[in-house]
């Protein structure tokens, strides 16, 4: 029996597709194996900053960007940053539409001083992702160094309103470039919301800032959280800014007095700012409020000293806010039990700023009843504040135990006018 | 004559409308940022920063990587494993090592200033350029000639007494962006001449890669 035609076609036709399907799937072995085998090689290029490799993955696929970004990295490790940039370019050449790649073209020319070539592969990435702000970021940076100042921070503030983690740099950019102005880096940072506010405030403070931390506190005082006003007041003291520390503390402006003077309230460690502070590690002293003992009120600090403890370390301080060039009195009340030592207990006055002693008293030893005790003194011209303090004096020798317990109460101080 | 005045009237209305429009786009399109610096800021040359691998360091105790600017006064800090380059432009270079902190000052006038609060760093001062690089607590420990320019080279580790000064120290620490990689342009052989370590692992690779589904398969019922 003949084949029929269609038969006779098929028998013909069949072979060389058959060959050509062989050839096709053999093409597609070589280049998803080329392929596949570029990709290992440039990340091996990566994490071993080999350019060879990464060159051998840009030879096996010139037509695949990530190969020549990865020789641009390459480059770019050892400082050859011409080869770098020209690989790049391909890369985004390659993929027009990718933002990154811009970004490391823009990168890449920044480096090699060429900012207006900078500046258009990053005007690219921008414009590839108009909502990002590391983009904008990045050209608002090349802007800065040209001397473009206004474009560069309208730049800059967009960045940071679209992405608050680049908030706090460029406070600081604004506050390098005015040169330390508050005012002028406010305008220029775009200082407007409460919370850009709140990041102003605590960089104004770690900078000793008093009154422009302040200012900027009060206007925007109720978004602060308080572990965030906290830290205001822990950087202004540290800076030595007692008033706008006070005023940030206790919400009012600073008038000399001392806080919780009869231990009425509750002491903790961790007090931060002007109340008594009591240090959480003291070895061999008992720090409690006592309400069996007291002079006035119903409560008062009882200190029990049960050994060996070092003598110049304050038991218990308090910063007072004061006036330069003002004589004050302060007024305490002190009783003891059988206080032995060679390093006895001592109140004492200082200067916050300079810790310069101002006044100082020794306290009793005997048991006997509560003693009524003044302090008097003249602050300093420069004196904002005063730091009251129970330590002990220096011991002969070492170690220096101490036994005994001390009783304090109604502390007051009062502004003399002479 | 009745009609020619209404006309007018609608005219008017329309014309009024048109420039009420007008003028509410602008005061829509008009910036809702602040007006910038009313006193603008004086020009001034400003570093720019390149970190190893663009690994982020600390600059005035914010992150930043390559490409962030690095104005007078900035307080530079990188971790174990990080390096940075600060590139002055016509004043010339800081390469900063790993673990160090420090704070760099320069202007215009051609100074820079490096205090070294520890750690190690390598300054590069081009002509017409005095260099000065110190401690905190030991003031200026070596400064470049400005006729001439030069390199300085120290190094601080905490706790130490005092610096050491033109040893090489700092560069043997890994100062600077490139540091520890340049080592890597050379050919070594091997496939590709990507080196005979690197053909092994890459050929190792390959080989787990097609061998995993044999040995996964290894157990397929449905196998002949």
């Amino acid at each position: 029996m003949l084949p029929d035609n269609s038969q006779r076609v098929g028998a013909i036709v069949r072979p060389p597709i058959s060959v050509l399907g062989i050839v096709v799937c053999l093409l597609l072995i070589v280049w998803s194996g080329q392929y596949g085998l570029s990709r290992v090689l440039g990340r091996y290029a990566l994490l071993t900053h080999s350019i060879s490799a990464a060159a051998e993955a840009v030879r096996l696929t010139p037509w695949d960007p990530d190969a020549h970004r990865a020789l641009s990295t390459t480059f770019r490790e050892v400082h050859m940053f011409r080869e770098a940039e020209r690989e790049v370019a391909l890369a985004a050449s390659l993929r027009p539409n990718d933002d990154l790649l811009w970004l490391d073209l823009g990168t890449a020319r920044d480096q090699l001083e060429d900012a207006q070539g900078a500046l258009s592969a990053f005007d690219q990435a921008v414009t590839r992702a108009p909502y990002y702000a590391h983009t904008r970021w990045e050209r608002a940076n090349v802007r800065l160094r040209m001397g473009r100042y206004d474009e560069a921070f309208a730049e800059l503030r967009e960045a940071a309103k679209s992405n608050r983690m680049y908030l706090s740099t460029l406070i600081d950019l604004a506050w390098g470039l005015s040169r330390g102005d508050a005012k002028e880096t406010e305008q220029l940072a775009g200082i407007e919301s409460a919370n850009s506010r709140v990041e102003f405030a605590r960089f104004l403070a770690l900078k000793g800032e008093g009154t422009e931390t302040l200012e900027q506190y009060k206007q925007a005082e109720s978004c602060f959280t308080e572990v965030q006003k906290r830290q205001l007041v822990q950087s202004l003291m540290a800076a030595h800014e007692y008033e706008a520390a006070f005023a940030i503390w206790s919400g009012a402006d600073s008038k000399s007095s001392i806080y919780d003077g009869g231990f009425e309230g509750v002491i903790s460690f961790d007090e931060v700012g002007f109340g008594w502070h009591v240090p959480r590690a003291q070895s061999n002293i008992e720090v409690s409020l006592d309400t069996s003992e007291k002079e006035s009120g119903s409560k008062s600090i009882r200190v029990a000293y049960k050994g060996d403890s070092p003598p110049e370390s304050p038991v218990l301080t308090q910063t007072v806010v004061v006036k330069p060039n003002q004589t004050y009195r302060i007024y305490f009340a002190v009783k003891a039990n059988n206080i032995v030592s060679g390093g006895l207990p001592v109140f004492a006055v200082n200067d916050a700023r300079s810790n310069t002693v101002l006044s100082i008293t020794n306290l009793p030893e005997n048991d006997g009843a509560w003693e009524k005790r003044t302090l008097e003194f003249t602050t300093a011209p420069t004196c904002q504040a005063i730091a009251l303090s129970l330590k002990r004096k220096q011991c002969q020798s070492s170690p220096c135990p101490i036994f005994g317990t001390i009783w304090l109460d109604g502390f007051a101080i009062e502004e003399l006018k002479l | 004559m009745y009609r020619r005045h209404k006309r007018y009237k609608v005219i008017a209305a329309l014309l009024l409308f048109a420039m009420a429009q007008l003028a509410m786009q602008i005061a829509f399109a008009a910036s809702t940022s602040p007006t910038p610096n009313a006193a603008p800021i004086p020009q001034q040359f400003i570093a720019r920063l390149t970190t190893k691998n663009n690994q982020p360091i600390t600059v005035n105790g914010n992150s930043a990587a390559t490409g962030a600017s690095i104005v007078t006064g900035a307080t530079i800090e990188t971790g174990a494993d990080q390096s940075a380059t600060v590139n002055l432009g016509s004043l010339g270079t800081l390469d900063i090592a790993p673990n160090t902190k420090l704070v760099l000052t320069y202007d215009e006038n051609g100074h820079i200033k490096v205090t070294l609060i520890y750690g190690c760093a390598v300054v590069a001062a081009k002509k017409k350029t005095t260099a000065e690089v110190g401690t905190e607590q030991g003031g200026t420990a070596a400064k470049t000639d400005s006729a001439k320019g030069g390199i300085i080279d120290i190094c601080f580790p905490a706790g130490a007494a005092a610096p050491t000064v033109g040893q090489g120290a700092a560069a043997a620490a890994g100062a600077g962006a490139g540091a520890g990689a340049a080592a890597a342009g050379s050919s070594a052989g091997g496939l590709f001449g990507i080196g005979l370590p690197a053909t092994i692992a890459i050929a190792t690779l390959g080989t787990l890669a097609a061998a995993t589904p044999i040995v996964a398969f290894q157990n397929n019922p449905s196998g002949v």
